[in-house]
C-alpha cells in the first residue's frame, strides 16, 4: 500500500512539472432555461481526441497545452455547444446549453456529439432518463425513480409494489442510496409501494453497479446517486401534479438572480382524506418535502444546503399507530483552490426512525428505535492535464445505532421498560484515483480507498460459552468499553481499476475491476427490507462484508450515436456476506450475535442493452442472464441455495412515441423469471396444528412475472400562447390483467369466507397477486 | 410482546395479502415421512402423554398414520423409569397415543428425559420442569368490538386476567384457553406464549384472545416452558403464520426441537395451573 502510494505520488509529481506549461480551461455547464448546473455533460476536444465529463456540481476543468481549440460540449437532450477560442492563458468559462426543440422530424445533428457510453472509462453506471420516464405509465401515475432503476439492466426486484432493488446479485441492503449525497436507509413509502423520491424536484440519478469509483464507498453491490434540482436562478416557477394517490407542488426561483436560488417542494399522499370522509378510523398517508437554497458567489466558491424529510403514517382505529421516516440534510461548499483544483467540501447529516404503538390500558407500549448518521467530506480534482485528471478526498462518518427502547405507554400497562444498548461506529475513509488518457485508444481509471472502521464504545459486549449458540445463549462474561473506546476495528484496502480500449470510431471494450467493503449490516432475514428493520456495524462479532467484482463490457453507438448499446459480463465475490441462522430471533434479541451467520455468495451474468436517445421513438431494451448463490454455515443446512432474489431472465423494454405535439404515447413492459420461494414439501401434525415439513431454503419458483403497462400524455395546444401549461397523463398498469405473482402460503383449507372446510388437515396453497389492471389519470401543470 | 411482530407480519401481511388471492396447486417434491413425536410431562394428573405419528403429503387429508408399536421410556432426574404403553383403553382417537403405566405426575424441579424405539430408530429428549405463575383472578366483560362484529355469533365477551409477573428470573409461559371444556383458538393457527422480558410486575387486565357468549365456561391454562421450549412453540408460530417464502417476513424453516435424531415436534416438560370462571350476562 505504502509503495503504492509512493509511486502514485511520484508519477503525479511529474505529472505536475510537466503541466506548467499548459493552461487550463474551466468553468460550471448550466440549462440555459433555468440555470440548473448539468452533471455528465461530455467536454471533448477533437483535435486531441482527449475529453472529460462535468462532476456531480455541473463543474469541468480540462489542462491543455497552449493553442487554439475547438470544444465541444455534448449531453443527451440538449443540442451540443461548441467552444472556440485561443487557449493562452487559464481561461474561465461557463457554458449554457440549450434543450433541443421539441422537433418532429429526426432530429439532424451536425456537430459530432461526444459518446459517452462509449468514450467514458466508467462502465456498470446506467442513468435514469427522467424526461423518458415521464413519459411512461407508472402505478397510480406516481412517476418512480427506483420502479426504473428496477428496470435497468442487472437489476431486478423482488416483485411489484416494492422499492427493494438487487444489483448484480447482491441483496437490498447493499446498495447505497444517495440524496444529495445523504444516504436514505429506507426509501420506501407504503411499504414500498412507491419510493422516497418526488421526480419532480429530482435533476439526475445514476446507478453504479460496477467499477464504483473510489470515493464512493460502504456498500458492496450499488450506488445510486440521486441530486435534485438547485431551483431555477433565472425566474419564478411553480410546478405540480394531482394524481391518483399523491398530490405535488413544487416553487422555484431566484433569490438573487443568476446567483442564488432556491427550490421547494412538498409530495403528499391523500387517501386519509378519503378514508376519514367515509368514516373510517384509519389513517395512512406518506408525505416527502425537498428544500434547497444555494449561493453561488462566484465560479470561486459556491454554498449549497439541501434538505429531505419523509414519513409515513399508519394508524388504524385510533388504537394502532405505526410510523417511519427519513431525514437529511447536506452542506456543500464548492470552492475552487486554482484553475486546475476543484473542492467539494460537505457535512452530511441523515435520521431513520420507525415507531410502533399500541395504545390500550393494558397491553399498551411504545416502541422507538433510529440510526443516525453524521459525515464530513472532502472530495478534491485536480485538472493535470488533457490526459490525467486526479481525484482524493477523506471521508469521515459517525453513526450511532439506537435499535430499540420499548415502554409502557399508560399507567396501567403490563409492559415494563426496555432498553437495547445503542452502538456507534467511526468510519474514516481516504481515497485517491487518477483518470489516465494513455492514447487515443487506451484509458485508465484507477485509484484506492482505504476503510478503517471502528466499533465504540460505550458498551458491552456478552462473551459465550458458543458465540453460535442461539437456544441456549449462556453468556460467559461481559465485556465493558468506555465512551470512544475501540471495541473491534476493521481496517480494508479497496483498489478499483477500469481500462477502456477504443479500438474502433464509436467501439469500445471496457474491463473493471472493484473491491467494496460494508460495515453497515442489516438485521433482517427476509427479502424485502420492512421499515421496522434495524442495522448493525460490524462489531465484536461481526465481520465487514467484501464484495470483489470483474466486469468486461463491449459498448457501441450507432447511427451517430442515436443508438446506444451496451453488453457486460460480471462475476461478483461475496465474502462474508451477512445471513441469519434458520429460525433466527432478530426482534429486540440482546444475544443478537448468537444469529449472526456470515458466508459467501457468488453472482455472475451477462447484460445487454440497446437504449435508443433521440428522435420521435425513444427507449430501451434491457435482458439480463444471471445467478446468484449462497453458501452459509448452518444456514440451509450449509448447502449451496438460491439467493432470495436470483432471477434467471429479466427482460425489460421502455418506449416513449412523439406523435405530435400534442400526444405521446409510453409503453413498458417486463418479463422476469419467478422468484424462488421456500414451501413445505409436506405436513405434519402437532395438537391442532399442521406445520408444513421445509427441507430446503428456496427450493420452489413463483410463477414468472410479466407486465405490460401503457400511457398517453396530453398537452394541449393551447399552452403554447399562455403562462399556465397543464399536461394530462392517462395510464393503464398492467393492460392484459396478469395476476402477477407476489407470494404463496399455505393455509388449512378453507372457503372464501375464512371457514375452515374438510377435514381440518388439509391443506392448500394460495397464490397472492397484488395489481389487477388498473386506469390512472394524472394531471400536471407549470407556471 | 411476541405479539408485536406479529402484529406487524399480520400489517404487513394484510397489505400485501390485501391484494388478490387465489388457491393453486402446487407441484410440490416428495419427501420421505418423518417420525413426528408430541410429548407432554406436566404435575397435573392425566396430562401425560407421547403421541407419535409420521408426516404425510401437503395434500393428503385426515389423519396423519399412527406409530403403535413403539417404546416410550421416560426417565427422571433421579433416575426412575416411567413406562408409557400404546393406548391401552383401546380408544379409537388415541391410536398412536402412549400413556403411563402406571400414571404418574412430574414435580417441578426435576429434569425428564424421553426415550423412544420406532424399529431400530431411537429417538431422545429431556426438559426440566419449572415453576409456573399463579394467575390471581379471572373477570370478564363485554368487547364492544366484537360485539358489533362478532366472529362467532352471541359470542362477545372477553376475559380478564390478573397475575403477578416475577422479576427477578426469566420465565416463559404458554397459554390455552378452553371455552366449555375445549380448547378453543381465535384464529387456527394462533399459538399464544410468552416471553416475560417484556412483563411488568402487575398484569391487571389482559384480556383473552377468544370470547365467550353468557353462560360459557372460560377456563385458561398457564404452562411454564423451559428456554428451548420457548422457542419450539416461537418456531413453531412463525412457521404456521409465515407469509410465504420470506417476503417481508423470515424465511420459513424447521422449528427447533429438544428432539434427537431429526425427529420433528417436542418433549414439552410444563408445571400447569389453570383458572375458570363461567360468565353471566
Amino acid at each position: 500500500m505504502i509503495r503504492f502510494l509512493t509511486v502514485l505520488t511520484f508519477v503525479l509529481l511529474s505529472f505536475t512539472a510537466r503541466s506548467q506549461q499548459k493552461v487550463t480551461i474551466n468553468g460550471y455547464v448550466k440549462d440555459a432555461a433555468n440555470g440548473e448546473e448539468l452533471i455528465g455533460v461530455g467536454v471533448y476536444i477533437p483535435q486531441l481526441k482527449a475529453g472529460t465529463v462535468t462532476n456531480a456540481y455541473g463543474f469541468y476543468a480540462i489542462t491543455v497545452p497552449p493553442g487554439s481549440y475547438e470544444i465541444v460540449f455534448s449531453y443527451m437532450g440538449y443540442t451540443p455547444y461548441t467552444y472556440k477560442g485561443e487557449l493562452t492563458t487559464n481561461v474561465s468559462q461557463n457554458i449554457e446549453m440549450e434543450t433541443e426543440a421539441k422537433v418532429i422530424q429526426e432530429v439532424v445533428v451536425t456537430e459530432k456529439r461526444v459518446d459517452e457510453n462509449v468514450f467514458d472509462v466508467q462502465m456498470s453506471r446506467n442513468t435514469v432518463d427522467l424526461a423518458r420516464i415521464k413519459k411512461l405509465p407508472a402505478l397510480f401515475g406516481e412517476v418512480d425513480i427506483i420502479k426504473n432503476v428496477q428496470m435497468l439492466p442487472g437489476v431486478v426486484s423482488a416483485g411489484e409494489g416494492t422499492s427493494a432493488f438487487f444489483v448484480r446479485g447482491g441483496s437490498a441492503d447493499q446498495n447505497l442510496i444517495l440524496i444529495d449525497e445523504a444516504p436514505v436507509y429506507d426509501p420506501s413509502h407504503l411499504f414500498g409501494l412507491f419510493s422516497v423520491f418526488n421526480a419532480d424536484v429530482i435533476k439526475d440519478s445514476d446507478l453504479y453497479k460496477g467499477g464504483i469509483p473510489p470515493r464512493f464507498g460502504g456498500r458492496l453491490s450499488s450506488i445510486l446517486d440521486v441530486r435534485t434540482k438547485d431551483g431555477n436562478n433565472k425566474n419564478f416557477g411553480v410546478t405540480g401534479g394531482i394524481g391518483t394517490l399523491a398530490t405535488r407542488v413544487a416553487v422555484e426561483g431566484p433569490l438573487k438572480k443568476e446567483k442564488s436560488s432556491f427550490i421547494l417542494s412538498g409530495r403528499r399522499s391523500y387517501a386519509d382524506i378519503f378514508l376519514k370522509a367515509s368514516g373510517e378510523e384509519t389513517d395512512i398517508y406518506f408525505y416527502d418535502i425537498n428544500a434547497k437554497v444555494n449561493w453561488r458567489q462566484s465560479n470561486k466558491n459556491r454554498f449549497f444546503v439541501a434538505a429531505y424529510a419523509g414519513r409515513d403514517v399508519l394508524k388504524l382505529d385510533d388504537q394502532f399507530g405505526f410510523g417511519w421516516g427519513n431525514m437529511t440534510a447536506t452542506f456543500r461548499w464548492n470552492h475552487l483552490f486554482n484553475d486546475k483544483l476543484f473542492s467539494n467540501i460537505s457535512v452530511i447529516g441523515s435520521n431513520f426512525d420507525y415507531k410502533l404503538e399500541i395504545e390500550d390500558e393494558v397491553q399498551g407500549f411504545k416502541w422507538t428505535s433510529n440510526l443516525q448518521e453524521l459525515s464530513m467530506k472532502a472530495d478534491l480534482s485536480y485538472a493535470i492535464s488533457a490526459n490525467n485528471e486526479l481525484s482524493f478526498g477523506y471521508h469521515l462518518t459517525g453513526r450511532r445505532f439506537s435499535p430499540g427502547e420499548i415502554g409502557p405507554n399508560t399507567e396501567g400497562s403490563m409492559f415494563t421498560e426496555l432498553k437495547q444498548q445503542h452502538m456507534y461506529a467511526l468510519d474514516h475513509a481516504l481515497y485517491i484515483g487518477n483518470q489516465q488518457r494513455v492514447n487515443d485508444q487506451l484509458s485508465f481509471d484507477y485509484g484506492v480507498r482505504l476503510s478503517i472502521f471502528q466499533n465504540m464504545g460505550k458498551g458491552y459486549v456478552y462473551k459465550y460459552e458458543d458465540p453460535q449458540d442461539p437456544i441456549g445463549k449462556n453468556r460467559t462474561d461481559t465485556l465493558h468499553y468506555d465512551g470512544w473506546e475501540t471495541i473491534k476495528s476493521y481496517v480494508n484496502l479497496e483498489p478499483r481499476v477500469g481500462i477502456r480500449y477504443m479500438f474502433k470510431e464509436g467501439q469500445s471494450l471496457k474491463l473493471s475491476y472493484n473491491r467494496m467493503v460494508q460495515n453497515t449490516h442489516l438485521v433482517s432475514a427476509s427479502t424485502v427490507p420492512v421499515p421496522f428493520n434495524t442495522w448493525n456495524p460490524s462489531n465484536y462479532y461481526l465481520k465487514p462484508q467484501i464484495a470483489d467484482q470483474f466486469a468486461v463490457g463491449y459498448f457501441r453507438n450507432f447511427k451517430d450515436n442515436m443508438f446506444e448499446a451496451s453488453t457486460e459480463v460480471f462475476y461478483k465475490d461475496i465474502n462474508n456476506v451477512t445471513d441469519f441462522a434458520d429460525n433466527a430471533d432478530l426482534f429486540f434479541n440482546e444475544d443478537l450475535s448468537t444469529e449472526y451467520r456470515q458466508g459467501d455468495s457468488w453472482a455472475y451474468g451477462a447484460e445487454f442493452m440497446v437504449n435508443k436517445t433521440s428522435g420521435r421513438l425513444t427507449g430501451m431494451v434491457s435482458y439480463t442472464l444471471s445467478k446468484v448463490e449462497r453458501k452459509i454455515p448452518e444456514v440451509n443446512g450449509g448447502k449451496t441455495f438460491d439467493a432470495n432474489y436470483d432471477r434467471r431472465n429479466s427482460l425489460n423494454i421502455q418506449a416513449a412515441y412523439d406523435l405530435n405535439p400534442k400526444w405521446t404515447f409510453g409503453a413498458s413492459f417486463t418479463y422476469n423469471t419467478g422468484r424462488p420461494i421456500t414451501l413445505g414439501s409436506g405436513k405434519w401434525e402437532y395438537g391442532q396444528y399442521n406445520p408444513d415439513i421445509i427441507t430446503e431454503r428456496n427450493g420452489y419458483r413463483l410463477p414468472d412475472f410479466h407486465r405490460l403497462d401503457l400511457s398517453a400524455t396530453l398537452t394541449p395546444k393551447k399552452n403554447a400562447n399562455r403562462r399556465w401549461k397543464g399536461q394530462w397523463i392517462f395510464a393503464i398498469y398492467n393492460v392484459y390483467n396478469r395476476k402477477n405473482p407476489f407470494t404463496i402460503y399455505t393455509r388449512t383449507k378453507q372457503d372464501d369466507d375464512g371457514n375452515i372446510i374438510g377435514d381440518g388437515r388439509q391443506k392448500e396453497a394460495r397464490l397472492v397477486y397484488l395489481f389487477p389492471i388498473l386506469p390512472s389519470v394524472t394531471y400536471n401543470f407549470k407556471f | 410482546m411476541k405479539s408485536i411482530t406479529y402484529i406487524l407480519s399480520a400489517i404487513i401481511g394484510a397489505a400485501a395479502l390485501s391484494g388478490c388471492q387465489e388457491t393453486v396447486q402446487l407441484d410440490l417434491k416428495q419427501t420421505p415421512p418423518k417420525v413426528v413425536i408430541e410429548g407432554q410431562v406436566t404435575n397435573h394428573p392425566g396430562y401425560q402423554s407421547v403421541k407419535i405419528s409420521r408426516s404425510v403429503d401437503f395434500y393428503s387429508s385426515g389423519q396423519s398414520p399412527r406409530i403403535t408399536n413403539a417404546t416410550v421410556i421416560v426417565t427422571d432426574s433421579d433416575g426412575n423409569e416411567i413406562e408409557f404403553v400404546h393406548n391401552p383403553n383401546n380408544h379409537p382417537d388415541s391410536a398412536g397415543v402412549y400413556i403411563p403405566s402406571p400414571s404418574f405426575v412430574g414435580e417441578i424441579g426435576k429434569t425428564y428425559s424421553l426415550r423412544v424405539s420406532v424399529g431400530s430408530e431411537i429417538f431422545e429428549a429431556s426438559d426440566k420442569m419449572v415453576s409456573v405463575i399463579d394467575m390471581d383472578s379471572l373477570k370478564y366483560r363485554i368487547n364492544e368490538d366484537e360485539r358489533e362484529d362478532p366472529k362467532t355469533d352471541g359470542k362477545f365477551y372477553e376475559l380478564l386476567m390478573y397475575a403477578k409477573e416475577p422479576q427477578n428470573e426469566s420465565n416463559f409461559y404458554l397459554f390455552k384457553f378452553y371455552r366449555n371444556d375445549s380448547l378453543t383458538t381465535y384464529g387456527d393457527t394462533d399459538i399464544y406464549y410468552s416471553d416475560d422480558k417484556y412483563l411488568a410486575e402487575n398484569i391487571d387486565g389482559v384480556t383473552s384472545p377468544i370470547y365467550y357468549a353468557p353462560q360459557d365456561k372460560g377456563k385458561v391454562e398457564m404452562y411454564s416452558l423451559s428456554r428451548v421450549g420457548y422457542v419450539f412453540f416461537n418456531d413453531l408460530s412463525t412457521l404456521l403464520n409465515n407469509d410465504g417464502g420470506g417476503m417481508f417476513g423470515p424465511i420459513p424453516s424447521t422449528p427447533r426441537t429438544n428432539l434427537t435424531n431429526g425427529a420433528l415436534g417436542f418433549f414439552q416438560v410444563s408445571a400447569v395451573n389453570s383458572i375458570e370462571i363461567t360468565v353471566e350476562e
